[in-house]
């Protein structure tokens, strides 16, 4: 096992209480072109976006100088998320060093605690110094 | 009431599903409903810097459009699984195909399949996979 692999998994925030709210989720699946009386699967990428989420993550950016660069998303299912239902939303982050990445997973239970699904977001922290420019403007 | 269709195959080519090209009010709605205001994606100016001719669309924009070319083929599935990689960004006014390949089916593991999404370049922007499974009730709710 790499010491990557073996780094820990620390709470990104504390557990959350979320919800597929039908109008949102409606709105949300006409812009991936998806049946809009059905929630989509990526949903949750709504909930990793709130900001209480990215202010962790960009706190972390800004001591590293770098930005975020999304590079790598995956959803798992043990069962099909419901339109109106509320889902319980813990979020823990790695950090991997070679190369320097945030990896987030999400795990999505039901209030019962019962699985739903979990949600890997991998994030490669890009140096601002390595950033192109195409002009000091 | 129709018959079930038959399971798919190992080498069964999804039908490619074409998508956008997104303009600026498509991510600008995107940006707003997902909660992703990244400027990157709004700001031409933000993306010049940074040396795209346009802003990229939203990766997640993409890998979530995998979700209807995956239903509209097989709406008897359960999607258990969608995961991707961006390997390179599309950028607005691209239009974007989706295809998909079944590379492996099992009783354990389901229907696999892998997927691409190209842009405008030869290239894939995205690579990804899904794994399929019975639906339990007439597909995913």
């Amino acid at each position: 096992m790499t010491a990557d692999a073996a780094a820990e998994w620390t709470p990104l925030c504390a557990p959350m209480r979320v919800a597929v709210d039908a109008a949102q989720a409606a709105r949300y699946a006409r812009e991936i072109g998806a049946d809009p009386s059905a929630a989509p699967l990526s949903f949750p990428a709504v909930w990793l976006a709130q900001p209480v989420l990215r202010a962790a993550i960009a706190q972390i950016c800004e001591e590293a100088d770098a930005v975020p660069v999304h590079e790598a998303q995956r959803f798992q299912y043990a069962a099909p998320l419901t339109l109106g239902a509320h889902y319980e939303l813990a979020v823990a982050l790695r950090r991997e060093e070679k190369p320097p990445r945030l990896v987030l997973q999400a795990t999505v239970t039901t209030p019962e605690g019962a699985p739903v699904g979990r949600c890997e977001t991998t994030l490669r922290i890009v140096p601002r110094a390595g950033l192109p420019k195409k002009d000091a403007a | 009431m129709s018959a079930p269709l038959p399971p798919p195959e190992p080498g069964e080519r999804l039908p490619a599903m074409e998508i956008g090209p997104f303009d600026a009010a498509a991510l600008a709605r995107y940006a707003e409903v997902s909660g992703d205001d990244n400027p990157l994606h709004l700001d031409d100016a933000l993306a010049a810097k940074i040396g795209f001719p346009a802003p990229p669309v939203h990766g997640m924009k993409l890998l979530a459009a995998f979700e209807p070319m995956l239903k509209a083929w097989r709406s008897d599935f359960f999607i258990a699984e969608l995961g991707g990689t961006f390997v390179q960004p599309v950028l607005r006014g691209d239009k974007v195909t989706l295809t998909g390949r079944v590379l492996r089916v099992s009783p354990e593991e389901g229907v696999f399949v892998r997927l691409y999404a190209h842009g405008s370049s030869r290239a894939p922007a995205i690579m990804a996979d899904a794994t399929l499974r019975p639906a339990p009730s007439g597909g995913n709710s």
